[in-house]
């Protein structure tokens, strides 16, 4: 009786989709881990005293206070420890205490990005929608005066500045036109809407607080337009540029030799050929978007993740600096892989590769 | 093709469609409800654990000092929770309490409760209010008097009794949340989000990065007549949108408007304008190793006289004034006039200090403005002015987070600095003083000059109010005649109103007592 044939299980094959994006995952974790490092060293890099800073001079000539103060943060410790306590509180969503607002960072962090979020959401959606338009506009008619109007256009909303483009805009359709309300999230004498979400368009909605929801939403209106105009540009010039290369293609004049024309023509082969390059720069756009928010919030004394990071640095406030470093990092490789995702579902080339 | 621009332009029309509808929504106006606007320095609504503007704004309105000042005018406490008396050599203080007050929740203002409440900030080593407390024992006498006790004589202690910090709280309701008189306390939480003092308004709410919300106590019999009974103190950092939302009545008040943003408002906007509390000077360091040919009383002398202080003041904008000395206008002791120009007395000092044309580095922080006073072009404009007088000046601009090491360190030759009281208090510029904390920073120390060391000491142990003042202001004169600093500007604090608002009244801690503000 010979040997029995060792049994041999067999697993099914892993799907390709299931490995990449282990491997993604795999590198987002190694990524985020060397962001920490990065604005861990680098927040404490920076000259300067953040205890003196944090402390203010009466304060910081009470010895009692300054001992207090050290021993409560475990500044005493020596800096790879004091990593490690970050890296150890990270794990329990204890990302420390803000040096200026002393408010747990996560707390801060957690009302002020969903602020951000919700108007850099909707300008990236205004943002999209009129670009793809004036820039699929501007492509068709090719060399015309409606082509070089929106060139002109587009090349005006990448010039302006912000800020003054901000002030302005403020000043112009608040001041001036009426038309628009003032500076926040919400007019003073509404209360905000029980917190779920953080987005107060939606936490009002969900509350059923109507007259709340139509405050936020117009109060978004002029942040989102100031904040849309450099995206719009971006986005109409690449989708132009994007549409006109595809518009030439063989497949495009296949299908017009078929008889196919209108929506169906240009959603189903124009767009869709020329969407791998927009969505690109709609990844990197919406990061933009998300961590470059600081002069528009500013203005709108929108309380975001840009007033928080510019307030904190300049508060020598590290806790609150590693704090946004960390979500921006996570933004980013998250926007990333959303991206790399969306490209398999738009292009089964890359699905197959 | 036409087919396919329809649906471009039905897309560009939905956007803009669902623009101009969000904002079509117009704001509701609620008229005895205030909306003040303000750049954000709060960081707890906790008065014992706070030590910054806004918060000082806001507990003044929740809370009630023993004692107050009148209005604008800081040199002279009076009566608030209580009235005081002090012994002959200023170390005793005996308070006693006003019959009948009562906190929000309609129990009775106690000794008890003054003695729980200075001890909580004295007890607490981790508030940044300490300090305030150092050095001051607490005693009840019976259950209206309070007695305070010091090593030394502290005429400054009545001054201190007016800080929102050493504000009296409900002791009762503050230990049942927590309270305690020692580093265990925690009762931050509950007073973050809510009140337990005898002010005219109560906490509602507070967000510490947007707005905070005041309503009226209801309980509140104390002398104020309060005309809004909601107030609304928004973070709003930006000054140009500070000045948009008052011209559009999206607020009632703006606190950190610039001179020259109040030079451009619309009509139907008050400006109460008055020089602040904060003095922008030079340091010029005494210490040969840092200062190299800046160590020099005849090179400090030199700057001195060389400066055109009216052509440094026109930078500054409404409300500011020259720096007459260490002490700025509103504090006892502080001088009349401040220095004139003399360039003769500028070269004759510049000939005997041995200066030889060599470049000297001015350093300054260009990234934080002093009510309003950008750095970087009085910098600019103090080199212009030295080089006329034949001083050569290299500018060495950085961020104020780092330049405040050296600074703080001594390790600056000649730089621009500004300081501002922690209290409403003469005592608060005596650090200027060779051998004490700015002195030091200057490389002055006590051995250098130890005549202007017995002129603070005098100021110090004063035992009654002339002397003081007497001391306080032999010690400014010869701050200004010796001393390594040539005070520059005050700048000015402008609080700008909608034309219907009156009561505004200046304070250096608490930038304004929001239940003085009235509808005409």
């Amino acid at each position: 009786m010979g040997k029995p044939a060792r049994a041999t299980r067999k697993y099914p094959p892993r799907s390709p989709l299931v490995g990449y994006l282990l491997r993604r995952l795999g590198t987002s974790v190694l990524l985020l881990f060397g962001v920490t490092v990065v604005t861990f060293a680098l927040a404490n890099l920076v000259p300067g005293d953040p205890i003196a800073a944090a402390l203010g001079e009466g304060a910081a000539s009470n010895p009692a206070t300054v001992e207090a103060y050290i021993q409560e943060r475990g500044l005493d410790q020596p800096l790879p420890v004091q990593y490690a306590n970050y890296i150890g509180g990270l794990f329990q969503g204890d990302m420390g205490i803000s040096l200026r607002t002393a408010q747990p960072v996560a707390s801060d962090l957690a009302k002020a990005v969903p602020a951000t979020v919700e108007i850099a959401l909707l300008a990236i959606v205004v943002s999209l929608g009129v670009g793809v338009a004036l820039g699929s506009l501007a492509a068709y008619r090719r060399g015309k005066i409606s082509d070089q109007l929106v060139r002109v256009l587009s090349l005006i909303g990448l010039s302006i500045p912000t800020f003054w483009m901000a002030l302005v805009s403020f000043n112009f359709f608040f001041l001036q036109l009426r038309i628009a309300p003032g500076a926040g999230r919400l007019s003073p004498i509404l209360p905000p809407p029980p917190p779920v979400t953080g987005f107060f368009t939606v936490d009002s909605l969900l509350a059923g607080q109507w007259v709340t929801f139509t405050d936020a939403l117009a109060h978004l209106m002029l942040p989102v337009f100031v904040l849309s105009l450099f995206t719009i540009g971006l986005l109409t010039r690449f989708v132009r540029t994007s549409v006109l290369e595809v518009l030439d293609a063989d497949y495009v004049r296949a299908g017009r030799a078929k008889g196919l024309s209108g929506p169906r023509l240009f959603f189903g082969y124009v767009l869709r050929g020329a969407s791998l390059p927009i969505l690109t720069i709609v990844g990197l756009a919406f990061g933009v978007l998300l961590s470059g928010t600081v002069l528009v919030e500013a203005v709108f004394a929108w309380p975001g993740l840009g007033s928080y990071a510019y307030n904190s640095a300049t508060s020598l406030d590290l806790p609150g600096v590693m704090g946004v470093g960390l979500v921006v990092g996570v933004v980013y490789l998250t926007i990333n892989f959303a991206v790399d995702l969306l490209y398999g579902v738009l292009d089964p080339r890359v699905r197959l590769a | 093709m036409r087919k396919q621009f329809r649906y471009v332009a039905a897309a560009f029309g939905l956007t803009a469609s669902l623009a101009l509808a969000g904002c079509a929504a117009a704001a509701p106006e609620v008229s005895d409800s205030i909306v003040i606007d303000t750049a954000f320095t709060l960081e707890t609504a906790d008065p014992g654990r706070n030590y910054v503007p806004t918060g000082y704004m806001v507990s003044k309105a929740l809370y009630e000092t023993l004692l107050d000042f009148a209005g604008s005018d800081e040199s002279t406490p009076v009566a608030g929770l209580a009235t005081f008396t002090q012994n002959d050599d200023a170390t005793v203080f005996t308070f006693t309490l006003n019959e009948g007050r009562v906190f929000s929740d309609g129990s009775a203002v106690t000794a008890d409760d003054v003695v729980f409440s200075l001890n909580r900030v004295a007890g607490m080593t981790e508030s940044k209010a300490n300090f305030l407390m150092n050095g001051i024992t607490v005693t009840k006498v019976d259950d209206m008097t309070v007695e305070l006790s010091t090593e030394t004589p502290s005429l400054k202690l009545p001054a201190l009794m007016t800080n929102p910090s050493l504000a009296i709280l409900n002791s009762k309701l503050v230990v049942e949340n927590g309270g305690t008189t020692d580093d265990s306390d925690a009762a931050e939480e509950f007073l973050n989000s809510n009140s337990a003092g005898s002010g005219p308004y109560v906490l509602d709410r507070v967000s510490f990065e947007s707005q905070v919300v005041l309503t009226e106590n209801e309980n509140y019999n104390g002398d104020e007549e309060i005309d809004f009974t909601r107030v609304v103190i928004r973070n709003v950092s930006e000054a140009a949108t500070q000045k948009i939302n008052l011209e559009g009545n999206d607020s009632q008040i703006a606190v950190d408007l610039s001179g020259d943003q109040v030079a451009g408002l619309s009509d139907g906007i008050n400006v109460f304008s008055t020089p602040s509390a904060q003095t922008i000077f030079l340091l010029i360091n005494q210490d040969s190793e840092v200062g190299g040919v800046t160590a020099n009383a005849d090179f400090a002398n030199a700057v001195r006289y060389a400066l055109d202080y009216p052509g440094l003041l026109e930078l500054a904008g409404a409300g500011s004034a020259q720096a007459t000395g260490v002490i700025p206008p509103s504090f006892l002791g502080a001088l009349a006039d401040g220095v004139e120009q003399d360039l003769d007395v500028s070269a004759a000092s510049l000939a005997a200090s041995g200066y030889d044309g060599e470049s000297i580095t001015l350093e300054y922080p260009n990234d934080y403005p002093v009510g309003g006073v950008s750095f970087t072009p009085l910098a600019e404009r103090i080199q212009s002015q030295l080089a006329d007088a034949g001083i050569t000046i290299e500018l060495a601009p950085a961020p104020f987070t780092t330049q405040i090491d050296s600074y703080v360190t001594g390790a600056e030759a000649f730089s621009i600095w500004f300081w501002g009281p922690d209290y409403a208090d003469s005592a608060n510029f005596l650090p200027f003083v060779a051998g004490q904390k700015v002195g030091l920073r200057a490389g002055w120390t006590a051995e250098q000059d130890s005549d202007v060391v017995n002129l603070a000491a005098a100021a110090e142990n004063a035992t009654n109010f002339e002397e003081r003042e007497t001391a306080f202001s032999n010690f400014a004169e010869a701050m200004q005649q010796r001393g390594p600093f040539v005070p520059l500007i005050v700048p000015g604090s402008n609080i700008a109103t909608a034309e219907y608002i009156s009561g505004v009244a200046y304070n250096s801690t608490w930038t304004m007592d929001i239940a003085e503000l009235q509808a005409k």
